[in-house]
């Protein structure tokens, strides 16, 4: 017997008229959002070109596969699978109702053969039984939180939602029970025919009709409260991640001062103090945060104790932007200047987050205020910002000049016409003694390989350092001096042997007006060895290797380094790696920042040693000193080396 | 209130020595050229007064007219102008009369702060030869001072320790640096505004140098030697290098 809509009801479609003011109070709720969000202003950034499937502003791939598929949700395997448990047994349950009502509306003939069967019966309840398992999984994770869920704010309106939900769903299940016992089974619904089988002797019409009445008007009320509860995000994650463009990393952009340089043009607060200067991508984040914190669990700063939580950055964004304090400048006390110079700028806690919340982007804003509106810096990477004012690099109290890395070595200086490529020696490799052995291994490395290049007459750095303490001001600056020597010399390639150099100079020189290319050491020499113009000879030691977050999670160089290692030795990885490696604790200026508590680099180290490797190899500059200093507490044995190194040990002449 | 700070530009005070070359018995011109160390805790000092008494502040130098670029981060940093003294002597009675020169030209001056001593030179002198030609009292190794009536209370830094003093009137301060006068990193609407800021640009006038002149300027050569300490382990590594240390006298 065909199935009959809305069976034992009175005035079913009263459902049906009543989702009209449910989504009517739907959309409300969303405009007050987006009333919310639009408030912030963007008005000095230029963005940064990206080549990508856009429609209108979204990209499509960030948005099918961050926003639609969530595959960052499957990062944690057993939340990742409730989760889509939920949220795709929901919309298949949606569809059904929907189709029901096109049933009652128009006649669409859905409870006929094989479709009734497969779709309306067995895979209707099989999306039921999924989404009651996942919102009961998600439901225990609530009442029995790990502490990612608890700290700096627990949200319980979900406990309240997944009960909501999980009432839904079982009334359904008993809502078809009942009916099936009284009107007999229906083919495919396994639930609903197994339930009518214990129901059999309790099934009156009567409670078939409250319950009917009661899981309709549940399931309309949770509609409607969607925009003004936790479950937004189910509108708002697309969004966000299809906003959020498809380049890695927290995408500063840079500040246009020319602009302020104009007749009568007033300076505006610089950086982030306000919501109100915040962008709206920033403040779309913060209303998309599920506060998961998944970004706590794998931010290096809040792992070692340190005040910053990526979380609690959102946390307290959030709250001032439900409170409507756009104006209240007291945001950053409230998130602390120390939280707000811990960020060493890794952006983990992005690669983490399942809703595409950039997190350093808005730490970084806060950044550039305190030091270009507030002159707040702490001591020590002030007086590396102040030696890279006056000096152009920031090594203070460093024992060399900015030629002693070639000392005793020929090294040939760039020449307009005839040099192709340039080797960047920036400031990292040439200041401090370990470190001076990458560039001098680098330059055994193009000699043998018989590679055209020179460096610089008059090195210095590329700034990013400046910007990464916030000083845009000042690595705008350096940068247009470093893109116009460059544009006076003809410099059409570069190679970098600092992750830090490669970001800036890919990233952020080309908005200033920089056009060369950039190909990081790591690529540059794996592309020698692929050529045969160098041979090396592998040995049997085992090498671990760390990725450089700013080679690695900002700009996707991960295979390339394991290539050159994997030809000189035996690749073992350290349980954190590729996308998801762990920072050295240097980025963001924090090289020069005496840290409290536990040492990033020392527990950063310890997963290193702990890979019982012969040799940790790196390809960073920063990443080496701060392992090699971190290696200290746990051994005096000299293990770590860059891959230029490596490569130029084991070259075959 | 008015108050003068002395600064002067000098060749980067941090070049490694094994990297310290000489041109003309002076530093190399390829160093980056900057505000005295010591100057620059003097100019932080002199604007933290300036903020709290609302005084003037004025940045005097004696130096070249491309020291004005340098100068400017003394205005970003809060000063209210530049005086640049255009010269080039080295004789510290020479600049010291210049100096007095500029700052009579500012009208009534109730304090004057200068750097203990230029980076580059090291010598000290110039803020005391200043006082003397001002008349005023001189205070060596002050490292903070306020208001109080009819003069300001001075906390210079001894060898032992720290000694409160009362100067009546005005007088000349030779700043030394301490965690309170670290110089502040301008904000950059600061940096943008001191573009426009006034810079007062004065000859130099004739003064008789001091009986003193240059023979030679050399750099001291450093040696190096290598010594490895035989020892077991690190307790023992680090006894004996203590006991080399006070046999050698270094300690």
């Amino acid at each position: 017997m065909e199935r009959v809509p809305y069976w034992n009801i009175s005035f079913g479609l009263l459902i049906d008229l009543l989702s009209i003011p449910a989504m009517a109070i739907f959309v409300y709720g969303l405009y007050r959002h987006w009333k919310r969000i639009k408030q912030g202003r963007s008005r000095i950034r230029l963005g940064i070109p990206v080549s990508a499937l856009k429609i209108g502003p979204l990209y499509v791939r960030s948005f099918l596969a961050n926003g639609i598929v969530g595959t960052r949700i499957y990062k944690k395997l057993f939340t990742g699978i409730a989760h889509g448990c939920l949220l795709w047994g929901m919309i298949i349950l949606t569809i059904g109702t929907t189709l029901v009502f096109l049933n009652v509306l128009f006649g669409l003939p859905v409870f006929k053969g094989d479709f009734n069967r497969w779709f309306m019966g067995a895979t209707l309840d099989a999306a039921g039984v999924a989404a009651l398992v996942g919102v009961l999984f998600l439901l225990m994770r609530r009442v029995f939180p790990p502490e990612r869920l608890t700290i700096f704010k627990s949200n319980s309106a979900f406990i309240t939602i997944e009960v909501v939900i999980a009432v839904i769903i079982v009334t359904g299940f008993l809502v078809e029970g009942v009916r099936i016992a009284q009107t007999g089974p229906d083919p495919g619904s396994f639930v609903g025919n197994a339930l009518a089988l214990l129901l059999v002797n309790v099934a009156l019409p009567e409670i078939h009709r409250y319950l009917w009445w009661i899981h309709g008007l549940i399931a309309i009320s949770l509609i409607a409260y969607i925009p003004y509860s936790p479950l937004v995000h189910l509108v708002l994650a697309p969004i966000n991640a299809g906003l959020d463009t498809p380049v890695p990393g927290p995408k500063m952009g840079v500040i246009d001062f020319e602009a302020f340089e104009g007749e009568g043009e007033e300076v505006p607060s610089l950086g982030l103090s306000r919501l109100a200067d915040f962008q709206w991508k920033n403040l779309l984040d913060a209303s998309t945060c599920l506060q998961c914190g998944r970004c706590h669990e794998v931010c290096p700063a809040a792992q070692t104790g340190k005040s910053l939580s990526p979380k609690g950055v959102m946390v307290t964004l959030s709250e001032y932007l439900e409170q409507g304090k756009m104006e209240d400048d007291s945001v950053l006390e409230a998130i602390s200047t120390d939280a707000i110079y811990s960020c060493t700028t890794c952006a983990a806690c992005m690669e983490a987050c399942p809703v595409s919340v950039n997190q350093p982007n808005a730490i970084l804003g806060m950044r550039q205020h305190l030091l270009m509106e507030r002159s707040e810096i702490p001591d020590i990477m002030g007086q590396a910002h102040r030696s890279l004012e006056a000096r152009h690099h920031p090594f203070i109290g460093t024992g060399f000049g900015p030629n002693d890395w070639r000392k005793g070595l020929e090294v040939p200086i760039f020449e307009k016409g005839k040099t192709e490529y340039l080797l960047w020696i920036g400031c990292s490799v040439a200041y401090e003694e370990r470190t001076q052995k990458i560039t001098r291994a680098m330059v055994h490395i193009l000699k043998t390989a018989g590679v055209s290049f020179g460096i610089l007459e008059e090195n210095r750095c590329t700034g990013d350092p400046a910007k990464q303490m916030g000083n845009e001001f000042l690595f705008t600056e350096i940068a247009g001096q470093n893109i116009e020597e460059f544009n006076e010399l003809g410099v059409s390639s570069v190679i970098t042997m600092c992750p830090h150099c490669f970001n800036s100079f890919t990233r952020h020189y080309p908005l200033l007006g920089a056009k060369f290319a950039v190909i990081p050491h790591a690529v540059f020499i794996r592309d020698l060895i692929d050529k045969g113009a160098i041979r090396l000879s592998k040995g049997t030691e085992t090498i671990c290797y760390h990725d450089p977050c700013y080679l690695g999670r900002h700009n996707k160089v991960l295979s390339e380094p394991r290539q050159i290692v994997d030809a000189v030795g035996q690749l073992v990885e350290m349980p954190r790696s590729g996308n998801e490696s762990f920072c050295c604790g240097g980025g963001g200026g924090n090289y020069w920042t005496e840290e409290e508590g536990t040492r990033i680099n020392q527990t950063r180290a310890l997963e290193a040693l702990d890979t019982e490797a012969d040799t940790i190899a790196t390809a960073c500059p920063f990443c080496m000193l701060m392992l090699t200093d971190g290696l200290k507490k746990h051994t005096e044995e000299q293990k770590v080396k860059d891959i230029a190194e490596l490569v130029s040990s084991r070259m075959e002449v | 209130m008015h108050i003068v700070v002395l600064a002067k530009v000098v060749p980067d005070y941090e070049v490694p020595s094994a990297d310290f070359e000489l041109v003309g018995n002076r530093a190399h011109p390829r160093y980056a050229r900057m505000i005295g160390l010591y100057d620059e805790n003097a100019v932080e000092l002199g604007v933290q007064l300036k903020e709290k008494h609302a005084a003037g502040l004025t940045i005097v130098s004696y130096g070249l007219h491309e020291d004005v670029q340098f100068l400017r981060k003394a205005i970003a940093m809060g000063a209210d102008k530049i005086v640049l003294v255009e010269g080039t002597s080295d004789d510290p009675y020479v600049i010291a009369a210049n100096l007095k020169e500029a700052i009579d030209k500012q009208g009534e001056v109730d304090l004057v702060l200068a750097g203990r001593q230029s980076s580059d030179m090291d010598r000290g002198v110039v803020p005391g030869l200043l006082a003397g030609m001002l008349d005023y009292p001189f205070v060596p190794q002050a490292c903070s001072v306020e208001s109080v009536a009819d003069g300001w209370k001075v906390a210079q830094i001894t060898e032992t320790g720290k000694r409160l003093m009362k100067l009546s009137g005005k007088g000349v301060l030779s700043i030394t640096s301490v965690p309170e006068n670290v110089p502040r990193i301008p904000a950059v609407k600061a940096i943008f505004a001191a573009k426009k800021k006034p810079v007062e640009k004065l000859p130099e006038i004739g003064a008789r140098p001091m009986g003193v002149s240059e023979i030679s300027v050399s750099i001291p050569k450093i040696e190096s030697v290598c010594e490895l300490i035989p020892a077991e382990d690190m307790d023992e590594a680090a006894r004996t290098l203590f006991r080399r240390l006070k046999e050698e006298r270094y300690l």
